[in-house]
């Protein structure tokens, strides 16, 4: 069984946590999800495959022209947050003092 | 349906801000049992100098597809109180078609469940029997056609998303090919597999809708050309594609205990001779149980990483609730805590794992090579075959008490393989074929990459086998 302690590593990694007994849910989760997994190493000589990341190859694909078009005004950009100062996102220091 | 309110509409025996007050009136007597929408809208808005076929006529949209100035939520709290500044193609084109939005539909939080259970905003019970789910993600959209608020709904479909509730729901649920409906304003889910669709009540409808928003985008550089077809005209042509093949190792009747599951098969092995009798070509082919049973590890193992990178940008800052904190790192920590529900974190550490350097190779990498694998052996059947014919489900809704039961490995075939048409970016579409314990089943049909019409025709001729066109929940035909 995985460890619950890599468990929460990987979930800080994405920045964010789960209580204990969510945890524990992933970890009996895991169990059956690793096992799955495990039907994809049965099939034989995978590594001569070509890994496929798109479902199908695009043909004539061109960049279009670098042209401006319709953007965002900055009283736009900021309208889905209350926490703003001089027209820009405000966040905590990062430098600290 | 769409066709019968066109006639109405240019006949003016119906206004569009009546059959808009009507739909709206619909969707807020029926939202506390079914829970179809996040929001319903109150203001009748049309493009006056819109001159298409869906003028005046009223939709839905998922609420994981951007719409500026309305609420935006992908069902999920962590943007509970989103609103948008700008809209997706999607739902431009139908403004600029005349089309009348009527609300944005509950779906599985941020697009990531096939149940219909997990919004924030509660579950999406199934219109034919409110103890069953609809299934999901795109579950709304599927309550609210099945239900009769609207003639059609627009969805997104990553695994099943569109057609598994379509099936469940007893109405038409059609993804194209992949990039045939610019994707720019969904909200990422997996971005290999995410395809935009729609759900009507008759396939002539969802030939008339993809017509309406299909087309090149600037902004979505995987949208594809026009192919210059109206697929609604398409239909009044003679088919002359009409070789089908089903796939044996999952039709097999011997190989399942479950009476119901039973019953669709046979349902479906008599759709087939029905079908045989109306001029179709049909085999039974094989692919190997070994890749068949790979499908849904596959799917799983590809779609949870692609969402752990999508969603990244979901931190609580620009937009969406914000955490607390003293820094950067602990707002969004905080954000993300509170406004992730526990699957989707559990979705997200098994993304987290898949792309760990020292499971890459095996789990990610290994995942996308047995992705080639099924889609060249499809397209291997392809070379004989206008379309595969399946079950879209073993059988119908499943009620919400025993939705988390196991199922044997067999089922989870039956159940999961219509990923294969967002591997592979196939044309693939759901409709209604049969009642099992009197709740919808449906029938899948996949064709090739960019023959979306094919497949739309194909379908419509089954649909004229089946005569199941035009159903609303409480339509029974056992």
């Amino acid at each position: 069984m995985i460890e619950k302690d890599k468990l929460k590593e990987y979930a800080k990694k994405l920045m964010f946590d789960m209580n204990e007994e969510e945890y524990e849910t992933l970890q009996k989760e895991f169990d059956v999800i690793l096992r799955q997994m495990d039907i994809i190493d049965k099939i034989p000589n995978l590594h001569e495959v070509e890994p496929m990341t798109f479902p199908f190859l695009l043909k004539d694909r061109s960049l279009r022209d670098d042209e401006v078009g319709d953007y965002l005004t900055v009283g736009e950009v900021l309208a889905n947050t209350k926490h703003q100062v001089n027209d820009q996102v405000k966040v905590p220091k990062v430098v600290e003092e | 349906m769409i066709t019968e309110l066109r006639k109405e509409l240019d006949e003016a025996k119906v206004s569009s801000e009546e059959l808009f007050e009507e739909a709206v009136k619909k969707a807020k007597q029926e939202q506390d049992k079914y829970n179809s929408f996040v929001t319903i809208i109150d203001k009748y808005k049309i493009k006056r100098r819109a001159d298409s076929i869906l003028k005046g006529i009223p939709y839905a949209l998922k609420d994981n597809i951007s719409t500026s100035n309305i609420l935006t939520t992908a069902s999920s709290n962590i943007l509970k109180d989103y609103v948008p500044v700008y809209d997706a193609t999607v739902y431009r084109k139908l403004k600029n078609a005349g089309a009348v939005l009527v609300g944005k539909t509950t779906l599985d939080e941020l697009a990531m469940g096939g149940t219909g259970t997990t919004a924030a905003t509660g579950v999406v019970r199934n219109p034919w029997d409110s103890n069953r789910l609809i299934g999901g993600s795109s579950a709304g959209s599927a309550a609210a056609v099945a239900l009769g608020i609207v003639p059609f709904a627009i969805g997104s479909d990553t695994g099943d998303s569109i057609r598994k509730p379509a099936s469940f729901g007893g109405v038409v649920g059609f993804k194209p090919t992949y990039g045939r409906i610019s994707r720019y304003g969904l909200f990422a889910f997996a971005s290999s597999l995410d395809h935009v669709g729609v759900f009507t009540r008759s396939v002539e409808d969802a030939a008339i809708v993809t017509d309406v928003i299909k087309g090149p985008d600037g902004y979505d550089m995987t949208a594809l050309k026009d192919d210059g077809k109206s697929y609604k005209n398409e239909l009044n042509k003679p088919l002359t594609h009409k070789k089908l093949c089903y796939i044996k190792e999952i039709c097999d009747v011997n190989e399942y205990k479950d009476s119901e599951v039973i019953k669709t098969l046979t349902e479906f092995h008599k759709l087939i001779d029905e079908c045989k009798s109306k001029g179709f070509e049909v085999d039974g082919v094989s692919i190997d149980k070994k890749l068949l049973e790979a499908i849904y590890p596959t799917y799983m193992i590809i779609s949870c990483a692609e969402a752990t990178s999508n969603n990244a940008n979901l931190t609580g800052i620009q937009f969406g609730p914000r955490g607390e904190g003293n820094s950067i790192d602990e707002i969004m920590f905080s954000a993300r805590t509170k406004g992730f529900s526990e699957l989707i974190k559990r979705r997200f550490v098994l993304g987290s794992y898949i792309l760990q350097k020292e499971n890459q190779e095996k789990l990610f990498l290994n995942a996308c090579r047995v992705r080639r694998l099924i889609v060249d052996r499809v397209n291997e059947i392809f070379k004989d075959y206008d379309g595969i014919i399946l079950p879209a489900s073993g059988k119908g809704a499943p009620s919400f008490d025993k939705s988390s039961e196991q199922v044997s490995d067999q089922q989870v075939i039956l159940e999961n393989h219509m990923a294969i048409g967002n591997f592979g970016g196939f044309p693939s579409i759901t409709i209604p074929f049969t009642f099992v314990n009197e709740m919808p089943v449906g029938v899948n049909i996949t064709g090739r990459v960019m023959e979306d019409d094919i497949v739309l025709h194909i379908a419509k001729e089954i649909e004229d086998i089946t005569g199941l066109k035009g159903m609303k929940a409480g339509d029974r035909h056992v």
